[in-house]
């Protein structure tokens, strides 16, 4: 049975996919050559404590991340689609709202900035 | 490639097959997701070596009997697993839990899939 | 913020350059900030258990696997030990499967198998399920690991997709392709290659890449990097297509 998730587009999601900053053209571009973003081993994070989750079991995220890893984000460099794709998912289960989402990134941007 | 405990016949005395058993994969229906893979599903292999016991995944069972079963390395024939793959000598393994496996006799096909 | 190798610093008479950073804020970033957040706040995992699951996930690399191999190549009886219980063996080369819960991750768990190839038995691993994979021991997956490209295609048509990785066995040699769908994690144990008599763990280590341990590449004495694919696949893979394969 394939899993739940629709490869419907979300917008808050497409808006930060067409800024298109993924790391593989940051980092060059400033000159720095770590292979990954310094966010991405606390995304593993994320994902393997989601993984103990009764809310989104590990095979779960596997599934839909393979699902949308497919279809909408399929030319989105990893690791940016595998966040992209956890996004994805935890909205589409209505662990958090686009709202919440929203609001949330808007108060981290202004904290990071104002620091 | 296991302990040499697990490699002994009959050392795991509550296990069903042991080394060198023929065995059939099942083709049970499931509600979420199995980790028994479609591939397999109706062929038949031979035990390779034992792994561990535990409970079968909830999503699994019908009937939740928290019961612990042995789970075994089974090695099949990549000829048997695929339409004319070419190459006789390639094999595959994988791991399963004793409830979806059934002894095939010897003289069973083992084209046994279920279409 | 992130960290860099120094550019260098060629002119005397200039203060010493700090190494460059990706100096701006992206939303990415941001995003991963607010999962976490989010995620912690509405229960689904304490932010302990992610500081804990982080520092893990920043420890683990390659280098384990790497000498594990190279002290079963030089240590008869170190690699039984890795072959009669691989997750207590990788205690003495310091890599312990239960951390960093005290019962493993909840995709490593606990049980490693090391398969050991000889000149005509050759393995390869992947979890067509969902990638696990033995990250206390080789750290995170590649991407191409992950792939349903590489997922689907080497159980099909492994001799297929290792050429894409420019390794081609004899038909003589068994491939073994190892599907991971259960708790057992695997490595692969290559057979160590000739030149590299006399030589020390550290050298020996030096050549056992993540792609050997895998088993889409084999050690050489003059590999020290992993490069691939080298070839495109072909077909990349959509599952209703496997029959169309099988019927050409």
């Amino acid at each position: 049975m394939t899993p739940e998730t629709a490869a419907n587009r979300i917008p808050i999601l497409e808006g930060i996919r067409n800024q298109g900053k993924t790391w593989d053209v940051l980092a060059p571009s400033y000159g720095v050559t770590n292979e990954n973003p310094p966010w991405k081993t606390s995304l593993v994070a994320v994902c393997g404590c989601l993984g103990t989750s009764d809310a989104l079991p590990a095979l779960d995220i596997r599934e839909a991340e393979d699902e949308l890893a497919d279809t909408i984000y399929r030319d989105v460099p990893a690791p940016e689609r595998q966040l992209l794709a956890l996004a994805h998912t935890m909205l589409d289960r209505g662990l958090v709202s686009e709202h919440e989402l929203a609001n949330r990134m808007s108060k981290i941007r202004s904290r990071l900035e104002g620091a | 490639m296991t302990s040499t405990e697990h490699t002994k016949a009959g050392a795991k005395s509550k296990a069903r097959f042991r080394i060198g058993d023929r065995v059939r994969v099942l083709n049970m229906p499931y509600l979420f997701y199995s980790r028994t893979q479609m591939y397999v599903r109706g062929v038949v292999g031979t035990i390779a070596a034992y792994t561990y016991e535990d409970l079968i995944p909830e999503d699994e069972a019908f009937n939740l009997d928290g019961k612990v079963e042995q789970y075994y390395i089974v090695r099949f024939r990549q000829q048997d697993l695929w339409p004319e793959y070419p190459f006789p000598n390639d094999t595959l393994q994988t791991e399963s839990p004793e409830r979806w496996l059934e002894p095939a006799d010897e003289s069973t096909s083992t084209h046994d899939k279920a279409k | 913020m992130s960290s860099s190798h120094s550019q260098g610093d060629h002119h005397h008479d200039h203060p010493h350059k700090a190494a460059p950073t990706v100096d701006e804020i992206t939303d990415f970033e941001v995003l991963e900030i607010a999962v976490r957040e989010l995620s912690i706040e509405h229960g689904l995992f304490t932010a302990e258990e992610h500081r804990r699951f982080t520092e893990w996930a920043e420890s683990i690399g390659p280098a384990g696997g790497s000498r594990l191999v190279a002290k079963a190549w030089v240590d008869p009886e170190f690699k039984k030990r890795v072959l009669e219980n691989a997750t207590e063996a990788c205690k003495e080369i310091g890599v312990d499967w239960s951390e960093p819960t005290g019962f493993g991750t909840p995709s490593d768990y606990t049980h490693l198998y090391v398969l050991e190839d000889t000149p005509t038995l050759h393995h390869v691993i992947v979890c067509t399920l969902c990638s696990c994979y033995p990250r206390p021991l080789l750290g995170m997956s590649p991407e191409w690991y992950r792939t349903t490209n590489y997922r689907r295609r080497i159980v099909r048509w492994p001799r297929q997709v290792l050429a894409e990785f420019g390794l081609i066995l004899p038909e003589e040699v068994e491939i073994r392709v190892e599907d991971s769908n259960q708790k057992c994690r695997f490595m692969v144990l290559p057979v160590r290659p000739e030149g590299t008599e006399g030589w020390s763990e550290e050298q020996l280590a030096e050549i056992v890449t993540r792609d050997c341990m895998i088993g889409v590449a084999l050690p050489k004495p003059d590999r020290k990097v992993d490069t691939h694919p080298i070839r495109k696949a072909r077909r990349p893979v959509k599952i209703a297509s496997v029959k169309e394969e099988a019927a050409k």
